[in-house]
């Protein structure tokens, strides 16, 4: 089991059925039974996924209700959009950089030559 | 998979944007976003397959160091550069990187792809589920 959170959103996201979930709890929460209604897959196996997206923090489940019905965590997936965004930003950044540097040296080349 | 890839056109030869890759000093001219130093004297780069890079960038404001390091798994003068980035050392953006150059006459396309890192045990741990069919995580943000 991976420790870090976000390693465990990207491995709950490594999932058709478990981010198909998380698209349909993004509309609000749901019970394991709404949860099941697209898939051809068994109650049982909707349990499993949505205790995988509970692990790693993207689902809560209320204990009170007798449905217990499922409810997204946005908290990991805004980790996981900051990496992309910090990455994105970083290389954007640099590659902005770099074409001024090339400009600068391939001027400077041409006038050389 | 958590990936993304950046294109852009330089007006520069294929050799000029490669150089800038692989030169040290040219390197420690551009890389790292405005704000932020790449100074000469900590480039290491052992530019072959399996061969180690470490780097230190510096926030021109702060003095705060960021020392990243990684290692290069293909290097094939001058079109294409991948390494496995270590990340940061709280473990962040650990990943592999692929710099792929294309001769445009005279000008150069670079597309960059950035590919997040992930153990082996998280693969396990994902099975099945993990292969081709793992489609872009900001669709999924998207929909929310």
């Amino acid at each position: 089991m991976p420790t870090d959170e976000l390693s465990r959103t990207f491995a709950a996201l490594a999932d058709p059925t478990r981010r198909a979930m998380l698209a349909r709890l993004a509309r609000g929460e749901a019970t394991v039974n709404e949860l099941a209604e697209p898939f051809s897959i068994s109650l049982q196996a909707v349990s499993k996924h949505l205790k995988v997206l509970e692990q790693a923090g993207l689902v809560t489940r209320s204990r009170a209700a007798q449905q217990r019905p499922a409810r997204l965590r946005a908290g990991p997936l805004a980790d996981a959009a900051q990496w992309l965004t910090f990455y994105r930003g970083f290389f954007e950044g640099s590659l902005d950089r770099l074409d001024e540097h090339l400009r600068k040296n391939v001027l400077k080349g041409r006038a050389d030559g | 998979m958590v990936e993304f890839t950046i294109v852009r056109v330089f007006d520069a030869p294929r050799e000029a944007v490669w150089r800038a890759w692989t030169d040290p000093e040219q390197l420690a001219q551009w890389f790292g976003p405005r704000g932020v130093s790449t100074p000469l004297d900590k480039i290491r780069m052992d530019l072959r397959p399996g061969g180690v890079a470490s780097l230190v960038m510096v926030d021109d404001a702060s003095g705060t160091e960021y020392p990243n390091s990684g290692t290069y798994l293909e290097v094939v003068p001058p079109e294409r550069l991948v390494w496995k980035d270590d990340g940061f050392p709280d473990g962040t953006g650990a990943g592999t990187v692929t710099v792929r150059l294309r001769n445009l006459g005279g000008k150069t396309e670079l597309a960059l792809h950035v590919v997040a890192d992930f153990t082996d045990e998280m693969r396990a741990q994902a099975g099945a589920g993990w292969g081709s069919s793992f489609d872009r995580l900001g669709e999924l943000l998207a929909r929310r």
